[in-house]
C-alpha cells in the first residue's frame, strides 16, 4: 500500500515536472521555481498539523505509535521546510537581488524551520525514560504550534515585499502546479508512513534483544 | 480555592526567601545584563545615530538571556535531595506550582529591570518623557511572556547534562514572534517610530503602539494558560 503510494507520488511528480517544462513554462525563467516552492510550503505546514495532532493523541492515549508519527512528521517537515527556505532564497536572489530580508513570509518560514530543528534537537538531548521524552516532546509540539498563528500576527509589524500569488497565463501552468501539490502531499504521506514503520521496527527489535 | 492561594503563597515565599538568603541568581543576572548593554553600546558606536534601535535591541537581548538564567535555576534548586518529589507530593494542583514559580521568575526579572532599564536609558542617551507608564506596561508584558515559556521548560530539561543550552534554544525559538512587536513598541516610546506606521505592500499592515501592546497581551495570555495546563504533563514521572 505505502509502496504504491510512493510510486504514485513519484509518477505524479515526474508528470508535473514534464508539464511544467513543456507546456507550462513561466517567463521570466526564475519564477519556475514556484513549482517546487509552493507545494513544499504547504507540506511543511501540513506536517506541523500532523505533529500537533500526534502530540495531542499521545498525551490523550499514551500509545507509542502517536509518538512515532510525531517524530516522522517532524523529520519530513524539516525536509520540506529546508526545501521551502532554500528555493525561496534562490528566488529572492534572482528576483529582488537579496538572499534574505526580514519580510513577514520569510520570517514565518524561517521560524518554522527553527521550530522543527529545535524539536529534533530536543528529542535527542532530553534525559529520562522514553515515555518522559515523548511526553515533553508532545508538549513542545503543542506549544510550538501555538506559536505559528503568533508568528503570522507578529509579521503584521513589518512591511511585506513577498507577493502572495502569481497570475497564471495558461491553464497548463495551474494544472502543473496543482499536480505538483498533490504529488508532494502524497510523497510526504508516504515518507511519514515509511518512517513510522521503521521507527516501530526499531523499537520492536530493541525490546526483543535488549530485554 | 482557599488551598490554591495558600499553596501559591507558600511556594512563592519559599523561593523568594531562598533567593534573598543565597543571592544565587540576581547578581549574575545584573552583571550579565550590564555586560550585554555595554558591549552593544561599544560595537554600535559607529552607528550612534541609530541609538534607539540598538537600545531597544540591547534591552530585549539582555532580558532574554538574563531571564534564562533565572528560569533555569528555578527548578535546578529543586533537584537537590529530591526536593522536586516533595513539592509534587504537596496537596495542590501541579499547575499551582507552575504559577508560583512563574510569579517568582517575573518578580526576579522585574527587580532586574529596575536596575538595567536606567542603565540602558543612560548609556544610549534615550528618554521616554512622560510616557514612562507605557514603558512599564511594555516591560511587564515582555517580562511575563519571557518567563512563561521558560518556567515550563525549565522543569522539562532538568537532569539533562546540557540543560542550559537546551532551555535557551527552546525559549528563544518560541519567543521569536514576541520580540517583533516588543521592539516595535519600544521604538515608538523612544521616538524612533511614529505612533502609527502607515500601510504598505499587499498585507493590511497595522503597526501602532496599541496594536503592539495588544499583541503582547494576547501572547502572554495564550502562553501562560497553555503552560499552566501542560505543566502537569511535564513533571509527571
Amino acid at each position: 500500500m505505502r509502496r504504491l503510494l510512493f510510486i504514485l507520488a513519484v509518477f505524479l511528480l515526474t508528470a508535473s515536472t514534464w508539464m511544467a517544462l513543456t507546456a507550462g513554462q513561466i517567463v521570466p525563467v526564475q519564477r519556475n521555481i514556484l513549482y517546487a516552492h509552493v507545494p513544499s510550503s504547504i507540506c511543511a505546514l501540513l506536517c506541523f498539523v500532523v505533529l500537533l495532532v500526534a502530540g495531542i493523541g499521545y498525551l490523550a492515549g499514551g500509545r507509542d505509535i502517536w509518538d512515532m508519527i510525531a517524530v516522522a512528521s517532524a523529520e519530513v517537515g524539516l525536509v520540506y521546510a529546508t526545501i521551502l527556505n532554500a528555493t525561496g532564497m534562490i528566488f529572492s536572489r534572482a528576483e529582488w537581488n537579496v538572499w534574505w530580508t526580514p519580510s513577514p513570509r520569510l520570517i514565518t518560514s524561517a521560524i518554522l524551520w527553527f521550530l522543527y530543528v529545535v524539536y529534533l534537537v530536543l528529542r535527542v538531548n532530553l534525559p529520562g525514560s522514553r515515555r518522559r521524552r515523548a511526553r515533553i516532546c508532545a508538549v513542545f509540539g503543542i506549544i510550538a504550534f501555538l506559536d505559528v498563528p503568533m508568528v503570522f500576527l507578529s509579521a503584521r509589524f513589518i512591511p511585506d515585499m513577498h507577493r502572495p500569488s502569481f497570475s497564471f497565463e495558461s491553464t497548463w501552468q495551474s494544472a502543473a502546479l496543482a499536480l505538483a501539490m498533490i504529488a508532494t502531499v502524497l510523497l510526504g504521506t508516504a515518507m511519514i508512513w515509511l518512517r513510522t514503520d521503521s521507527l516501530r521496527n526499531t523499537l520492536r527489535l530493541e525490546e526483543q534483544f535488549l530485554a | 480555592m482557599e488551598s490554591f492561594w495558600v499553596a501559591l503563597k507558600a511556594i512563592f515565599v519559599k523561593d523568594v526567601i531562598v533567593e534573598l538568603r543565597a543571592r544565587q541568581v540576581l547578581p549574575t543576572m545584573v552583571v550579565l545584563g550590564m555586560l550585554i548593554v555595554y558591549i552593544l553600546r561599544l560595537v554600535s558606536e559607529p552607528a550612534s545615530g541609530a541609538a534607539p534601535l540598538v537600545g531597544a535591541a540591547a534591552l530585549w537581548v539582555a532580558f532574554l538571556f538574563c531571564g534564562l538564567l533565572a528560569q533555569e535555576r528555578s527548578f535546578a534548586a529543586e533537584q537537590h535531595q529530591g526536593c522536586m518529589d516533595g513539592l509534587l507530593l504537596a496537596p495542590c494542583d501541579p499547575g499551582t506550582i507552575y504559577l508560583a514559580k512563574l510569579c517568582v521568575n517575573v518578580v526576579v526579572l522585574c527587580v532586574f529591570e529596575v536596575i538595567i532599564v536606567p542603565v540602558v536609558l543612560i548609556v544610549f542617551r534615550l528618554s521616554v518623557g512622560a510616557r514612562w507608564p507605557d514603558l512599564l506596561a511594555v516591560l511587564l508584558l515582555g517580562n511575563i511572556g519571557i518567563s512563561s515559556v521558560g518556567t515550563l521548560f525549565s522543569a522539562a530539561v532538568q537532569l539533562a547534562r546540557t540543560r542550559g543550552s537546551l532551555l535557551s534554544i527552546i525559549v528563544l525559538v518560541i519567543l521569536m514572534p514576541l520580540m517583533v512587536p516588543a521592539t516595535f513598541a519600544l521604538l515608538v516610546l523612544f521616538g524612533a517610530l511614529p505612533e502609527e506606521v502607515g500601510g504598505s505592500g499587499s498585507l493590511a499592515f497595522v503597526g501602532s503602539f496599541k496594536a503592539a501592546a495588544g499583541y503582547m497581551l494576547a501572547f502572554d495570555a495564550v502562553f501562560v494558560v497553555a503552560c499552566w495546563l501542560l505543566f502537569a504533563v511535564v513533571v509527571e514521572e
